[in-house]
């Protein structure tokens, strides 16, 4: 059981891992700071698989993502001076792959159903899937932003001093 | 700006300081950085030159005022945000830059020799960024539950239609058909998964396969300078964001309506 958990766990960091290197990769970030946003990101994105596993409590993925996003902030902000790079270089690709694409999939997919059916109840119940993903979707990336960029504000200092 | 109007500029004082600046602050914010780290490693630089200094960063333009403190002789130098996409390799280097000039006093002339190198950084490979980005987005897909069939469809619709953004992008295409073009072929092509079944997660493979177009940096800028109340800067770079999400939904759709692929 806790083995299986383990397995899990590690399995969801190792993929959020690899997204962040490819992600990193798009914004042409520096080699040597590939590894730091993999692990960055492979932490918190493991927080939130396991902040939303029912036998951690079972927090519902906008307040585990804020938390898991803080600690990928603040994760951002202590290891950036040792690759001397900014902190916004090691959280924006590790926080990538958090960003809850599959809602936003929904979001359209129902959108477009909405505008295909006419009849009330149809058209309510893919209204209804539209305004969850939606929003789901929206407060999601609304709580990973504000809590990964809560770090660098608190602590000013230290993410601004990194390239010194 | 050319480099060598650059170098021009730094012989000629206080005008000299203030093109320079603009220059970095310009370049800085065309490689994504946020408005504060703007504000602070240009404000470093010009108190490490001894002069008072005022910053305004707009959605397409900077706006630098330099002045002396003994005499208050002032210069005022605007300069359009530089269009060389989104780079923290970059960012770093031109952070870097700031410090070595606010700790190691390096004189105007040092500072502008270094920001015209690092102005000529080359980008990662695009051969690496495709592979990369193919993977990222493969993985991507097995953090939503996708199998490995899908994972697969994934990587080689990533391929195909990141390589084609590459291609419309270099050619000089608008960026905004470029995402819908990339978007209608990657989504083209990964609805196939679900029109002949392949594997348990089809429709996880379509929703992901577009996914590596998010443009997640400027949505995540915006709030940052929301937080620093740059209200104009952030909703430039919001509304920017969002336009090119609209495309990408654009071509998702299209490519799903043309293969005839229903969710009704």
């Amino acid at each position: 059981m806790v083995s299986d958990i383990l397995i899990d766990v590690f399995e969801d960091g190792l993929f959020a891992a690899i997204a962040a290197i490819g992600f990193s990769s798009i914004s042409n970030t520096p080699r040597r700071a590939y590894l730091t946003c993999a692990l960055i990101a492979a932490a918190g994105h493991s927080i939130r698989y396991v902040l939303t596993m029912p036998d951690f409590g079972g927090l519902h993925i906008i307040p585990a993502s804020m938390v898991a996003s803080f600690a990928t902030g603040l994760l951002a902000v202590l290891f950036a001076p040792r690759i001397k790079c900014p902190a916004e270089v090691c959280f924006f690709p590790a926080l990538l792959p958090m960003i809850p694409g599959m809602y936003a999939y929904r979001t359209i997919e129902a959108l477009l159903s909405c505008l295909y059916h006419t009849r009330e109840e149809v058209f309510g119940h893919y209204f209804y899937l539209l305004a969850y993903n939606g929003l789901t979707c929206s407060f999601i990336i609304l709580g990973m932003v504000v809590g990964a960029t809560i770090p660098v504000f608190l602590f000013k200092k230290l993410s601004f001093t990194a390239t010194r | 700006m050319t480099s060598e109007t650059t170098v021009l500029s730094a012989e000629s004082g206080i005008a000299g300081t203030a093109a320079f600046l603009a220059d970095y602050a310009a370049l800085l914010a065309g490689c994504g950085a946020t408005c504060i780290r703007i504000e602070k490693n240009t404000g470093r630089m010009a108190s490490a030159f001894g002069l008072k200094f005022d910053i305004a960063v707009m959605p397409a333009h900077v706006y630098v005022t330099v002045r002396e403190n003994d005499n208050g002789e002032s210069c005022v130098v605007v300069r359009k945000v530089a269009a060389c996409g989104i780079s923290f390799n970059l960012n770093a280097l031109l952070s870097r830059l700031s410090w070595e000039v606010a700790d190691n006093r390096l004189d105007l002339v040092s500072a502008v020799e270094r920001f015209d190198r690092i102005r000529l950084t080359k980008p990662t490979g695009k051969w690496e960024v495709l592979i990369l980005t193919s993977l990222a987005n493969a993985s991507f897909c097995r953090l939503f539950g996708g199998d490995a069939y899908a994972m697969l469809i994934v990587f080689f619709t990533t391929l195909a239609g990141f390589r084609l953004k590459q291609i419309m992008l270099e050619d000089g295409c608008d960026v905004r058909l470029t995402f819908i073009c990339a978007s209608f072929f990657s989504a083209a092509m990964s609805a196939g998964g679900c029109i002949f079944n392949i594997g348990a997660t089809p429709e996880l493979a379509l929703g992901t396969s577009v996914l590596y177009l998010i443009p997640g940096v400027p949505y995540i800028n915006a709030v940052s300078d929301i937080i620093e109340r740059h209200y104009l800067c952030a909703f430039s770079r919001f509304m920017d964001a969002a336009v090119l999400t609209v495309c990408l939904s654009l071509g998702l759709c299209a490519g799903m309506f043309i293969l005839g692929f229903k969710w009704f």
